[in-house]
């Protein structure tokens, strides 16, 4: 067994179509689904003791500072099974954050199969339900795993009650883990061979394959993650993108393990990558259909539905001159994450940057932390929005994503604005306080379902704009951190909205407007100035803070002008600690985005994502 | 050596390499270098070519720290070892003097070997902490006479202790006098009964008055007095009377300081080679909760009542934190501002040749294993860094620094040089005025705000 390993290990082997396995895995945030795939590349000696670290397809930096992944990641494995046979699995791990199930769907598309992993001491969770769903709609092999069996405090029971109940999966499907004490993964093993049917597609056929990722790398352009749906596909050909029309001689071709292997072929039903030495992102974008430049097919796959924007924020460079770097990064970035939007817009405040669109809050965080890390750039976010639907009075629907570049009250007949279908699970103590959340937030109750005696399941209906400031910290807080939710968008409904516009020294920032329920605008704006008085620090003159309706104000305060900023301690003869902390100053104002003539730091921008419940 | 009387006249920055070379190294006192150029005059200590290689010198002053207090402030970031290793049975105050001698020789042999003997003598020595007065006075009298003999001493050089006012750490004043300090320094903080208990100091208003007496008894002739504002729970009445009284006791030099609680640690100045110690846990807690107890108007308040005060008692705001009666600035620390050359000893000194600034490190066993070795083997340098300063830097020190002096700048050489443009911003802003001499100096508003116009330099 360990010769084999080895061999394995060293090279791929080529197997044939029917002992391929594709799967995903699947589960509600931190229920253990890099843990395991941790396990599975070890069992299967992927990844050598020496190499391995905890959760080691989260490669990214984020993803190990967050300790959660963001990235769906494949890798290939070969298992020696209990029958003799070697089988090819190629394994994607998914995240299990509500903002990136587009990254799970892409996935699952690129599968036949998913292992579903249940925490054995929290049980089903909000993404376990939304990811089942979306698993079941792919009409995928679902293998049920309960996992941290380990725990003092699981209960393997009680969620096999909740999977037969809910879910309707037969206990004798469901396999018993702990992915960290390494128990139960051969059993998954097996149970992915014996289950997961292998993949279709006719190798003799032209070649068709799915791009469902892509990074950009210096030296051999765009690297194509694809999955083949027919045809083989070999290191040297010529290639051709098919909705593009883009040609070129292919430079490597692979697969991961997890890191980029190169082999010689690849058959209908594998998943690999393709180095296209395209240099130019927009010729080999993700969705496309990757096909023989010799031998073309007749059509394209139909590729993916786009991912669609919930929020949208402009994103700015620190200073000006980076403006091009930025656009750069965006393009390089987006074949990694094709889903976030952007298109050029300019601000008063902030200058020249991108109009984004993202799928939450946390994704907007994620890209605007990537942009800054991979691509060393200093960015300003202005205040997060969602898409309204503007009604002018004899005139068009109009949509605006930007605030500030809402008409002006007299044109408009009416403004709509998106709802979701939010879903809660809960421990059933606290029904009462997540009613009162959703009903603060102008949301409509729609039904409840017992899961099990303790925990429900609750449905409202909520206008997105009040889910994305801070809904979930307050669903934490209000159910100690019990309670998941996942949601989805439903529809667009008129509301009695209003333009909250915010002056700083007398300036209107159009970067920090927004548009809010009217019945809220004046607390709203009574907090958001609060909060910007706070987050801008003195400056050498006194600055008035303004929050206005057109031309009305409603409410106002002032950050007091700077009384003293003094190097005035005994330093002795240590000058150079005194000039490293006017360096550090110096570096804090760098920092500062100057609107007017008044410094605003970043987190300004977002003071509307901090505000609290009365 | 006796206790030299501070000279009558003004003290005046001393000229690195000015007047001849001293012809006799082991003599004390051996040839007054100073130069009779006054400090309003001084001359400009902005580099005169931009691009000018930084010129190293040997030192005029020199800086002995000694790292022990009876107990720790939970304000102070100085390198100090309080407790156990200050006094009693285990104290460390006996072999850290024997590693400090060991330290005094191998820096003066450097200094032979890189300078020649024909160097000037120091014109002053500070010996600061910690609490120096927790030495007896044979001890600094030992140190001061190896001082004397390998250094040099000018003649009427400054010598200056640094001295608690309570009555277990002020020390043998009169001792510390006949061994030839001239200058006492009391950590007075404040002379409110309930301030000096915020700070978590020892001393009572009235142990300050009686270490007045004793160092004027002493002979002492210079004589300075630290206080604190902005302390947390503080009052502008409670400063003000602070400040009468300290002015009551007929100091001759003030030093105001502003309560600063500076994290050592996020400064990246605590590793093993740092020049700071961590700060202990206590110590954070007491911080965190003093500086939400802070008020940057109320700071500035006390700090222009100051500023008044002081002015009408005859005393001149030399410096953004120093005021003196005239003839008694600190040579000492207008060496620093002046960026002449000064020598530094003990865990935790910093030196400065001209050109490069050095430190030693905070560590006291690090300190002691390199200076005591065990097993008889010869004494090393203790560890520490350097950072050599380029032209650039050198440039916006000599600024700022000399901006910090009433003295300023001369207002044709500093706008013509390649900051001029921030210094024309600060004069625009009223940070900066110019005056008779056709110098630039900061204003009382330029001297609270100095660091806005500071941060723009570097
Ligand atoms: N006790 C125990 N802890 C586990 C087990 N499996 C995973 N964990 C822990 O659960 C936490 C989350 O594990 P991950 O593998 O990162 O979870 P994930 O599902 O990949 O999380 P996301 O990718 O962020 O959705 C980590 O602290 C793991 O160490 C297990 O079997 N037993
Ligand atoms: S007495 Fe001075 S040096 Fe000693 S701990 Fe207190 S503040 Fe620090
Ligand atoms: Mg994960």
């Amino acid at each position: 067994m360990a010769r084999l390993a080895d061999r394995l290990h060293s090279g791929v082997v080529t197997i044939p179509q029917d002992r391929l396995r594709n799967f995903s895995i699947i589960a509600h945030i931190d229920h253990g689904k890099s843990t395991l795939a941790d396990r599975l590349l070890e069992v299967t000696h992927t990844v050598e003791g020496r190499q391995m670290m905890s959760q080691v397809l989260d490669s990214m930096d984020l993803e190990r500072e967050k300790g959660i992944t963001i990235k769906a990641r494949a890798v290939r494995l070969e298992y020696l099974a209990k029958d003799g046979l070697v089988y090819g699995l190629n394994l994607i791990d998914t995240p299990g954050h509500v903002d990136f199930s587009y990254e799970v769907s892409r996935s699952l598309q690129a599968c036949e199969g998913a292992i579903l992993v249940v925490d054995a001491a929290q049980g089903i969770e909000a993404q376990t339900l939304a990811n089942v769903h979306l698993a079941l709609k792919e009409g995928l092999t679902i293998v049920p795993v309960i996992n941290k069996i380990d725990l003092p405090s699981a209960q393997p029971e009680v969620v096999m009650e909740e999977l037969e109940n809910i879910l309707a999966i037969p206990r004798e499907e469901v396999i018993l883990a702990s992915a960290k004490e390494g128990i139960g993964i051969v059993d998954i093993l097996e149970a992915v061979v014996a289950r997961i049917p292998p993949p279709k597609g006719d190798p003799e056929a032209p070649l068709k394959a799915l791009i469902f990722d892509s990074h950009y790398d210096a030296y051999k352009g765009v690297i194509n993650y694809v999955r083949l749906a027919a045809g083989t596909l070999h290191a040297h050909d010529r290639i051709r993108l098919m909705a593009s029309g883009a040609e070129s001689e292919m430079l490597e071709l692979g697969v991961f393990r997890p890191q980029l292997v190169p082999v010689q072929l690849l058959v209908a039903g594998e998943v690999g990558y393709a180095a296209t030495g395209l240099k130019n992102v927009r010729e080999a974008q993700v969705g496309d259909t990757l096909t023989s430049a010799v031998r073309p097919a007749a059509e394209a796959l139909p590729g993916y539905q786009e991912a669609k924007s919930l929020v949208f924020a402009g994103l700015y460079p620190l200073s000006g001159e980076d403006y091009p770097l930025l656009r750069d990064a965006l393009e390089k970035l987006h074949l990694n994450d094709a889903s976030f939007t952007y298109e050029p817009e300019s601000s008063v405040a902030l200058g020249f940057g991108f109009r984004c669109g993202f799928l939450g809050l946390l994704h907007m965080e994620i890209v605007q932390e990537r942009l800054e890390r991979e691509f060393s750039l200093d960015l300003i976010a202005s205040a997060p929005s969602v898409e309204y639907q503007v009604q002018l009075i004899h005139g068009p629907v109009i949509t605006i994503d930007n605030p500030s570049l809402l008409p002006s009250s007299g044109t408009i007949e009416e403004i709509r604005e998106p709802w979701v279908r939010l879903s809660i699970v809960t421990p059933s103590t606290y029904i009462g306080p997540l009613m009162e959340l959703a009903t603060n937030r102008r949301g409509a109750f729609e039904g409840m379902d017992y899961l099990d005696p303790q925990r429900v399941l609750l449905k409202f209906e909520l206008p997105l704009a009040e889910l994305i400031v801070d809904f979930y910290d307050q669903l934490k807080s209000r159910t100690a951190g019990y309670a998941s939710m996942d949601y989805e968008e439903t529809d667009y409904r008129a509301a009695n909205l209003v333009k909250v516009d915010i002056m700083v020294n007398g300036e209107p920032v159009d970067a920090l407007s927004l548009i809010c329920h009217r019945d809220k605008a004046q607390s709203l704006g009574r907090q958001l100035t609060e909060r910007l008085k706070i987050l801008i620090p003195r400056q050498m003159f006194e600055i008035p803070i303004q929050a206005a309706i057109g031309s009305n104000v409603i409410a106002r305060e002032t950050v007091r002008a700077m009384r003293k900023n003094v190097l005035a301690k005994c330093y002795g003869g240590d000058i150079s600690r005194k000039r490293k902390l006017l360096e550090k100053q110096k570096e804090g104002k760098q920092r500062m985005k100057r609107v007017g003539s008044v410094e605003i730091p970043q987190e300004a921008f977002l003071a509307i994502l901090g505000m609290g419940e009365e | 050596m006796t206790a030299g009387a501070l000279p009558a006249e003004p003290i005046e920055p001393i000229e690195p390499g000015a007047g001849p070379p001293r012809p006799d190294l082991g003599a004390t006192g051996a040839t007054d270098t100073t130069t009779s150029v006054s400090l309003a005059q001084s001359p400009d200590p902005v580099p005169a070519a931009p691009g000018a290689a930084q010129l190293a010198a040997p030192p005029v002053a020199l800086y002995v720290h000694v790292p022990f207090c009876v107990s720790l402030c939970p304000y102070c970031d100085f390198v100090v070892y309080a407790g156990a290793l200050a006094r009693g049975p285990r104290s460390q105050v006996a072999p850290f003097v024997e590693a400090l001698t060991a330290e005094l020789r191998l820096r003066a042999d450097a200094l032979d070997e890189r300078w020649g003997s024909a160097r000037p003598a120091l014109g002053s020595v500070y010996l600061g902490g910690g609490t120096p007065s927790l030495l007896a006075a044979g001890a600094v009298g030992g140190l001061l006479e190896l001082i004397a003999r390998r250094f040099g001493m000018a003649a009427g050089a400054e010598i200056t202790l640094e001295a608690n006012p309570g009555p277990d750490d002020r020390g043998d004043l009169a001792g510390f006098a006949a061994a030839g300090v001239n200058r006492v320094s009391f950590g007075v903080q404040s002379l409110d009964p309930t301030e000096l208990r915020a700070l978590g100091r020892r001393h009572e208003p009235h142990d300050v008055a009686a270490a007045v007496d004793l160092a004027r008894g002493a002979g002492i002739a210079s004589l300075n007095l630290d206080l604190l504002y902005d302390i947390p729970g503080g009052t502008h009445d409670r400063w003000a009377a602070s400040l009468d009284a300290a002015l009551a006791l007929g100091p001759d030099h003030l030093s105001l300081y502003s309560l600063t609680l500076d994290d050592p640690d996020a400064e990246g100045l605590t590793g093993p080679g740092g020049d700071h110690l961590p700060a202990t846990a206590g110590a954070r807690r007491w911080r965190e909760r003093a500086r939400a107890r802070q008020d940057d108007d109320r700071a500035a308040d006390q700090y222009r009542l100051a500023v008044e005060r002081l002015a009408t008692a005859g005393f001149r705001g030399y410096e953004i934190s120093n005021w003196a009666r005239p003839g008694h600035e600190s040579r000492h620390n207008l060496a620093y501002w002046q960026r002449l050359p000064y020598e530094a000893v003990g865990p935790g000194g910093h030196a400065f040749d001209g050109a490069t600034r050095r430190w030693n490190a905070a560590r006291l066993d690090a300190y002691q294993a390199a200076l005591r070795p065990i097993g008889g083997a010869r004494p090393r340098l203790p560890p520490g860094g350097a950072e050599p300063l380029d032209n650039a830097t050198a440039a916006v020190e000599a600024v700022i620094l000399g901006l910090r002096l009433d003295s300023g700048l001369s207002r044709q050489a500093a706008l013509a040089g390649p900051l001029g443009p921030h210094l024309a911003w600060a004069l625009d802003r009223g940070l900066l005025t110019e005056t008779a001499g056709d110098r630039i100096v900061l204003t009382t508003d330029g001297r609270l705000l100095s660091n806005e116009l500071f941060a723009r330099l570097v």
